[in-house]
């Protein structure tokens, strides 16, 4: 009886707190803080400063802070442009699938009209603070095989190998996930082709796609993280290359992948008897050696 | 790729596009932009482990008979004026040993 009233009373705890997490964000600064990471800088600094510098740091700024959602807010720009920005909702932003995908799962519409009205104000510094943080692929994203392997765990990241203790007040244990260091993990966002499962279809990267149809076909074995994520210091690179605002470091990057040779012939062409023609020939050749098209989307 | 005289004159100027294109599905008129773009209609993209050669014929004007060839394969990012140039090869070709 007496353990029967400590689990009531265990439970009354409780689920005030499961209430809590079930809610939902309504705002943009609510689900910032909803997913927020930086927790996870004062022991991860040199990963959690490569992530700073990555586009998934700025999932929402496109190239060159470029605000790229801004047409979906704008009426009659695109087929799910709302009349007035109060009335967006999620629905209006589809990108969100993989641009925000906790919004997805986490915020309600109220969310997306302050986002709507951000766009169209150019407000940089609100949409800014929308990240695809550490706890989105470490834990949101980290498993996809749902059925057999159940959803993410509360207070679980899911990393390269097991942690029994985390020192962390919210993550207290690292489970190794199946498919971090698999293509998959990242074809989750990086496109297959068009959406369907859209009102309308959109179609955005399909990096994986080309991955899958296009790179393993023709003997390819290596997963995106090899080149994407190479190890700096022993630990994986969450930069995650290309940063598209870094030009130079960007070609880098391709000039490691793409190759080009240039073959040139200056000769006098014979059309016909006496009449030589002065002719340049200029032969290109470029291969590329990446796991998917270049470029794409 | 261009071909510029001694005189520093253009005799020859052309490009080639590698990437993939899309539309709408609803008419013809190539779109950029995800939240548009239903599907591509046409792919030009350098694909791994495939090669892309072309072959540039350039007749020579009267009384040209060198020239410079620059050959500069760039990355656009987003719009034409935001690109990055990977390679740039530059020759000269002349008729004459």
């Amino acid at each position: 009886m007496r353990i029967m009233l400590l689990l009531l009373i265990a439970a009354v705890v409780v689920m005030p707190l499961s209430n809590v997490e079930a809610q939902k964000a309504k705002s943009i600064d609510e689900l910032a803080k909803m997913f927020d990471s930086s927790q996870c800088k004062s022991c991860h600094a040199e990963i959690y400063a490569q992530w700073e510098n990555s586009h998934h740091a700025r999932s929402l700024m496109g190239v060159q802070d470029g605000l790229m959602m801004t047409p979906l807010a704008k009426k009659g720009s695109t087929p799910f442009s709302p009349d007035d920005p109060k009335k967006a909702t999620l629905k209006t932003f589809p990108c969100f699938k993989c641009h925000l995908p906790q919004a997805v799962a986490h915020a309600e519409d109220s969310f997306a009209v302050e986002y709507a009205e951000a766009l169209l104000a150019g407000d940089k510094a609100k949409v800014g603070k929308l990240k695809i943080t550490c706890i989105v692929c470490h834990n949101e994203k980290a498993i996809i095989h749902k059925l057999s392997d159940g959803y993410p765990e509360k207070g679980v990241l899911y990393g390269s190998k097991d942690i029994a203790s985390h020192p962390d007040a919210t993550f207290k244990k690292v489970k190794k996930s199946q498919i971090m260091d698999h293509a998959i993990m990242c074809g989750q966002c990086h496109g297959l082709g068009p959406n369907l499962e859209f009102e309308n279809p959109v179609q955005c990267a399909t990096l994986y796609g080309s991955y899958e149809h296009n790179y393993l076909s023709k003997g390819g074995q290596q997963q995106c993280q090899e080149c994407h994520m190479q190890k700096i210091n022993g630990k994986a690179d969450h930069l995650i290359a290309p940063n598209w605002n870094d030009l130079e470091g960007t070609k880098k990057l391709l000039q490691n992948a793409i190759a080009m040779d240039v073959q040139t012939v200056g000769y006098e062409w014979l059309r016909k008897g006496g009449d030589l023609r002065p002719m340049i020939v200029v032969n290109t050749k470029i291969n590329q050696n990446a796991g998917h098209r270049i470029p794409d989307g | 790729m261009t071909a510029k005289a001694a005189d520093g004159k253009e005799v020859f100027k052309t490009e080639r596009h590698y990437h993939p294109q899309a539309t709408n599905c609803k008419d013809n008129k190539m779109l950029y932009g995800a939240q548009v773009k239903t599907q591509y209609i046409r792919d030009t993209s350098l694909q791994p482990f495939e090669t892309k050669a072309e072959s540039f014929e350039i007749p020579l004007p009267e009384g040209v008979r060198a020239v410079d060839v620059t050959v500069s394969l760039t990355y656009e990012i987003n719009k034409p004026d935001n690109k990055i140039e990977i390679f740039k090869v530059t020759r000269k070709v002349a008729l004459d040993r």
